[in-house]
Parts: C-alpha cells; sequence; structure tokens
C-alpha cells in the first residue's frame, strides 16, 4: 500500500530528527480514526485493514483511550458472515470477515447468503481489532469460521485468501496461523502441510519468498518466521536453544543481519533500497530469533527519524509524504527498540502485548 | 464485443458522472450501507461512490451485460484491488464469451498504473490458464515488459516463474538472466531467477550438472565487483546443504584470497569463517592474507584464524559488531 499523495515536495518541512514525537503520532492517528482522506478510497476493498492500521497506532502509541471501544467492536463484529440458514462448513466456503463495505452484500429477501466474499485477511485483521479493545473473543462465533477455513488450504499447505479465488502464498498462511493461535483453535488449518509449505520457500540464501522459487524477501521472511512461532514449530529466542534442525538458521541469521544499510535502514532485499516498513518485517524477525542486538539499532533509530514527518506519521523513505501503512510500521518499529512511553509489541501477531494477552 | 476499455481512457479525458448517461438511465444505484455506527470512515469522492452505487445495482441484478463489463472497467480504475468487482468481471468474461486475447491487453493497460497489485496479476494469470499454453510467448513477453520498467519488480517475476512452470518456455531463460546481470550486475532478483532456472529447467541437468559453469560465472561476477551480496549469496547457493563440497572447493577459498588480498572485504571474511567453521583447513597464504588485515590493537594473541577473523569483522563492520562477537563466542574454542 503506498502513498497517494502527490502534491508538492516536503522537504522543505524539516521534521524533528532527534525526538521521536509520540503525542504528534496520537494526533495523526486520531485524525486518521475520525476521516480518512480521499486518497485512501483506492483502498477501500481492505478498509479493516486501514482500520486496523489505525487502531493499532492508537494502541502501541499508549492513546486508545481517545476512542470508543465498543463503537469500534460493533462495527467490526458488523463485518462478519453470519450464513441466514444452516451453513455447510464443507461446501467449499470461508465463513469469515469481509473486509469491507463494497465487498460485502446481505442476504437476500428469503434470507440467503448468495454473496460471501469473506477473506482472510480482513478476519485476521477484524479479530486483531478485537483483542486490541479488549473484546472477549469466546464472544465470537468461531465454529464455522475455523471448520469453512480449511476450504482455503490448499494440498501445498498454502492459503488462498478467499474462496472465490485468489492468489496463494505466504501472507495467508500468516494469517491463518494468527487467527488460529488468537482463537486457540487449531482446527482451522493443517498445520503440518503449512509448515512444508513454509519451509519450501527458504530461499538459496536463507531468506524467505513468498511462494516457493521466488526471492527472499524481508515481508516474506516475516511471515515465515511468525508462522512457525505461532504455530509452536520453533521455540523463543531460536539461536540460545541451537534447535536449527527445522529451518537454516545459520544462513537465515546471515541474510538477515546484512539488511541493515548504511544509513541504518533496513531494506527487504539485497541491493534494494532501506524502507521504513522492513524496520518492523526484518526487526520482528530478529527479534523472534533472540538476535535484537546484532544489528545497530542506534542507527536504525536515526534512520526511522529521518523518515518522521513534521506532522505526525512516518513516510517509506527519508523527506517523503507520511502513509498510513508506513506511519504503522514506523511505530511497531519503535516499539520493538523499546521507545519511552510506547506500548511492547507481541511481534508474531502484530499487536500490543497487552492486546494479545487480552488484558 | 469491445472488453470496455476504450471507454476507460474515455473515462481519463473527460469524466461523465454514470447518472447523466442515457445507457444507464434504467438503473438504481444502490447506496453502500455503511452501518449504524462507521469507524475509521473513508472521505469517497463523488465518482467513487458513485461507480461503486451502480456497481452494487448490477452486481446485485447479475447483469451479464456488455456495459456491466465497462462498468468493473471503471471500477478496477477507483480501486484496482477490489477483488469483488475482479471476480465479477471474470464472471461476465466468460458469460459473454469474450476474446480473451483482449483481456489480456486490458490487463496491460491497468498494470501500467497499478503494476504493484495482487488482483490484477492473479488475473493475468487466471486469463492465462484459460488461453493455456498459448498464452506462453504473450506472458514472457509481457512480464519482459515490465521487467524493463522494473528490473526487480516481485510481481512478474513471481507471474514469470509461474509462465515457465506452468506453461514452459525455458530455452532462452538463461540467457535473459545474464543479459539483466550484464545490465545491474546488483539485481539480486536476476541471481534469484538463474538460481531458479538452473534447479528446474527441464533443458538443463540441474543444480549438481550446472555447477561447475556456475561457479565459473559467479566466480567472474564477484571478482568484477566483490562488493555485491547477490553474487556470494548464490556462490554458497550453488552447494546447497553440501557443506563439505563448499567447504573443500578450492576456487571459492581462492576468490576469497584473491579479494582480500587487494583489500578486506566483508562478504570475503564472512564467507571464510564460514568454509573454516564447516571443515576448511586454510593454507598459509590465506593466514597470509589475514594476517596483513589485523588492525593494530586487535588481540594479537589470538593465534586461531577465525577468531581472527570474527575480530576484523568487528572493526570493519561496525553495524553488525554484536552479531560478530556472538559468531566469536560460538566457535569452538582452540586448546
Amino acid at each position: 500500500m503506498d502513498s497517494t499523495e502527490e502534491s508538492s515536495s516536503p522537504t522543505s518541512e524539516s521534521s524533528n530528527t532527534t525526538t521521536m514525537d509520540k503525542d504528534l503520532h496520537s494526533t495523526f492517528a486520531e485524525l486518521m480514526f475520525h476521516l480518512l482522506p480521499s486518497p485512501y478510497e483506492s483502498q477501500e476493498i481492505n478498509h479493516l485493514t486501514l482500520a486496523y492500521f489505525v487502531i493499532s497506532s492508537l494502541d502501541i502509541l499508549n492513546s486508545l483511550n481517545r476512542v470508543e471501544k465498543d463503537a469500534i467492536a460493533n462495527w467490526v463484529l458488523s463485518f462478519q458472515v453470519h450464513p441466514g440458514t444452516k451453513a455447510d462448513p464443507n461446501n467449499g466456503q470461508f465463513y469469515g470477515f469481509h473486509g469491507s463495505r463494497t465487498s460485502q452484500f446481505p442476504p437476500d429477501d428469503n434470507g440467503v447468503l448468495l454473496h460471501n466474499h469473506s477473506h482472510l485477511a480482513s478476519t485476521y485483521c477484524a479479530l486483531a481489532i478485537l483483542k486490541i479493545v479488549g473484546y472477549d473473543l469466546s464472544n465470537v462465533d468461531s465454529e464455522l469460521m475455523l471448520a469453512s477455513m480449511r476450504n482455503l488450504q490448499q494440498p501445498d499447505g498454502s492459503f488462498m485468501p478467499i474462496h472465490i479465488g485468489g492468489e496463494t502464498d505466504l501472507r495467508f498462511v500468516y494469517c491463518a496461523a494468527a487467527i488460529c493461535f488468537m482463537l486457540d483453535n487449531w482446527s482451522g488449518m493443517d498445520k503440518e502441510k503449512a509448515k512444508d509449505y513454509i519451509l519450501n520457500c527458504q530461499s538459496y540464501d536463507g531468506g524467505f519468498g513468498l511462494v516457493p522459487g521466488a526471492e527472499s524477501h524481508g515481508g516474506g521472511t516475516y511471515c515465515a518466521i511468525a508462522s512457525l512461532r505461532l504455530m509452536g514449530f520453533i521455540v523463543d529466542n531460536l539461536l540460545s536453544s541451537c534447535d536449527s534442525s527445522l529451518i537454516n538458521v545459520p544462513l537465515l541469521l546471515e541474510w538477515i543481519v546484512q539488511r541493515q544499510g548504511m544509513d541504518g535502514g533496513f531494506q527487504g532485499r539485497p541491493n534494494k533500497a532501506t524502507d521504513t516498513c522492513y524496520a518492523f518485517w526484518i526487526g520482528s524477525v530478529l527479534k523472534i530469533l533472540g538476535a535484537g542486538n546484532f544489528v545497530d539499532n542506534k542507527a536504525l533509530r536515526r534512520f526511522l527519524l529521518t523518515c518522521q514527518y513534521k506532522y505526525g506519521g512516518f513516510s517509506k523513505f527519508p523527506g517523503e509524504f507520511p502513509d498510513l501503512y508506513h506511519s504503522y510500521y514506523g511505530f511497531t518499529a519503535f516499539s520493538l527498540l523499546e521507545e519511552f512511553g510506547l506500548k511492547s509489541l507481541c511481534s508474531e501477531l502484530g499487536i500490543t502485548e497487552t492486546a494479545a494477552k487480552g488484558l | 464485443m469491445a472488453s470496455g476499455s476504450s471507454e476507460v481512457v474515455e473515462q481519463e479525458q473527460e469524466r461523465v458522472m454514470l447518472r447523466d448517461r442515457p445507457e444507464w438511465s434504467d438503473v438504481t444505484p444502490v447506496p453502500q450501507d455503511d452501518g449504524p455506527c462507521p469507524v475509521v470512515p473513508i472521505k469517497y469522492s463523488e465518482e467513487f461512490a458513485e461507480v461503486m452505487d451502480y456497481f452494487r445495482a448490477v452486481f446485485l441484478a447479475d447483469e451479464r451485460s456488455p456495459r456491466a463489463l465497462s462498468l468493473t472497467a471503471e471500477a478496477i480504475h477507483f480501486n484496482a484491488g477490489n477483488y469483488t468487482v475482479w471476480h465479477f468481471r471474470r464472471l461476465l468474461l466468460e458469460s459473454l464469451k469474450i476474446d480473451l486475447h483482449d483481456e489480456l491487453e486490458f490487463v496491460q493497460r491497468i498494470a501500467a498504473d497499478n503494476s504493484k497489485n495482487y488482483q490484477i496479476w492473479h488475473h493475468r494469470r487466471w486469463v492465462a490458464e484459460k488461453l493455456g499454453p498459448d498464452a506462453r510467448n504473450a506472458e514472457l513477453q509481457f512480464t519482459k515488459k515490465v521487467l524493463s520498467v522494473d528490473a526487480k519488480h516481485y510481481h512478474a517475476w513471481s507471474h514469470r516463474q509461474w509462465v515457465l512452470q506452468a506453461l514452459g518456455g525455458w530455452e532462452d531463460e538463461l540467457d535473459y538472466c545474464s543479459e539483466l546481470l550484464e545490465q545491474d550486475i546488483f539485481n539480486n532478483s536476476a541471481w534469484n531467477q538463474r538460481h531458479f532456472v538452473i534447479t528446474k529447467s527441464p533443458l538443463l541437468g540441474g543444480l549438481e550438472a550446472m555447477r561447475e559453469s556456475e561457479v565459473l560465472y559467479t566466480i567472474k561476477a564477484i571478482n568484477a565487483y566483490p562488493e555485491n551480496e547477490s553474487s556470494w549469496r548464490y556462490l554458497r547457493g550453488l552447494y546447497k546443504d553440501e557443506t563439505t563440497s563448499w567447504a573443500n572447493d578450492p576456487q571459492v577459498s581462492s576468490i576469497c584470497l584473491k579479494i582480500l588480498s587487494a583489500k578486506s572485504n566483508y562478504f570475503a571474511l564472512s564467507t571464510l569463517l564460514d568454509l573454516i567453521c564447516h571443515g576448511y583447513q586454510p593454507n598459509q597464504d590465506i593466514r597470509d592474507a589475514i594476517e596483513a588485515l589485523k588492525i593494530p590493537d586487535l588481540d594479537t594473541q589470538d593465534l586461531d584464524i577465525a577468531r581472527t577473523i570474527c575480530s576484523i569483522l568487528e572493526k570493519v563492520d561496525p553495524i553488525r559488531v554484536n552479531y560478530w562477537t556472538w559468531r566469536k563466542s560460538r566457535l569452538p574454542h582452540v586448546a
């Protein structure tokens, strides 16, 4: 999701390059909460994802008290698919959450749900938001959701995001694993098959691509490692335990520490530009492995501050306008850096630790 | 029947609202139901809201018509990621029996402004699958075109890999990789594709058969640009899990020596460290080269070459100093 704002360059606006301005970012997030500007309509299909970015931002910034949690929960729940008549979990459909109003249609006059475009990533975002606002997930009707989620898993272990057809790659394996983890119920997927697919995505250089054969990539590597962790196939702080039988850990480690560039930022792939969001994707993998200290966190912080915008938010590269995606991952990155005043992050789930624990 | 693409071009010049178009006068748009208390609302533009209101109408009516097809093109223009719209478009293409060759062109046009979009590529793949082996050349051409603008385009590479595996066309792929690497030896995507070709192509002998020639190719690349991470990773990748072959191949240690004799180099040093950890016994030339790289304030008591390499790396690669310290701590202790 890229910035769609394209007016004059903001380079004349020098931003504060020494302090992470928490209050400014809270205001930015709050403004977004009340209204997403018109350019975001081109991402409307991912409305729940945009909401997740905003609400999780507020949580990380310790500013969730600025918004109405009940209203959020009710709104999110309104996206859940409720089949009118008794639905058969084996009819091939997935009964999850829709991602937006443009993909959500009411049942017909006879109460039959003709159009079900619920989506795996939207379901992940929905449950994540519910956890953030403290909604008890045992109140979510999850039995049909999990049983039908299996319909999205492919023979090779990967997941399709939506039963009407879509691309299959590691992103949706991650969503499935996160959904099962949050609901504490693994009946929704075949973990062994998913694990096999993940392992097939490890490239010759140690990183993970989004599909087998694809170039290793920061986002793909995050999805792989976070999924394995959530499914319990790798332990926390892997480096200390010497248990490297499942994935080639030394090779992965070599690859991942090399993602930090001379400017202190992280890149997603070798010989590509550093970008704010990789501070989360790569930073999280380092944390999960127990290798968070193997990179120069001071230099990373300096880089991130060059992407901080004077009026709040973070941009992809220094000197550009901010967008919600890079702002969110900027906030998560500062949380991983243990910035004072920010809540700590459960990097595997992409929400704060307090949200993950349900406190 | 035309795929409605010409109407998209018209829109960009001077867009007429749907409510002002006579051909849509019989349709009642269906407004979006945002529910009682919408959260994180989007400030929709009038055009966006209207297109989606009309889309909802035709979708709910399941109207399989040319104008519905045109409408999906307009809706895609406003939100190229909308999978509901794409799905309906596919239903229409089938119902109206549209020539899918035209659809390939439509995707090409949309991709010009939206190339980093999963739904476009998924749609392209769906069309190609329907067209079958005949689509092969068009797909290879299309991805080549995208890659000529952005040689590291992730979606294009994924699609190209799928085309090769599903539809074939491997003949020129290794040459294509070489061509791209000639243009930019730092293109990690091209190196990855090279690995993909030598391991998966039914026309070549597989990784082991290709290893010899590929090692020569890669060493040449390393020689030219020893600071290029991609080539070093590729070299390592040629040995896969055969760490003994990797450690004992004299070509590998030689290139490290050659590079290090000239100057300190992160990848040569870490490769050497890797070799030693996998059983390689460094010769005197290597020891001398490392000796020459020692920085005066280093702990000169350290006779273990692996520890020395780690110490040098701690100094020449300060960003990752803690990683090298950790690597040093993991080395087996020398008596």
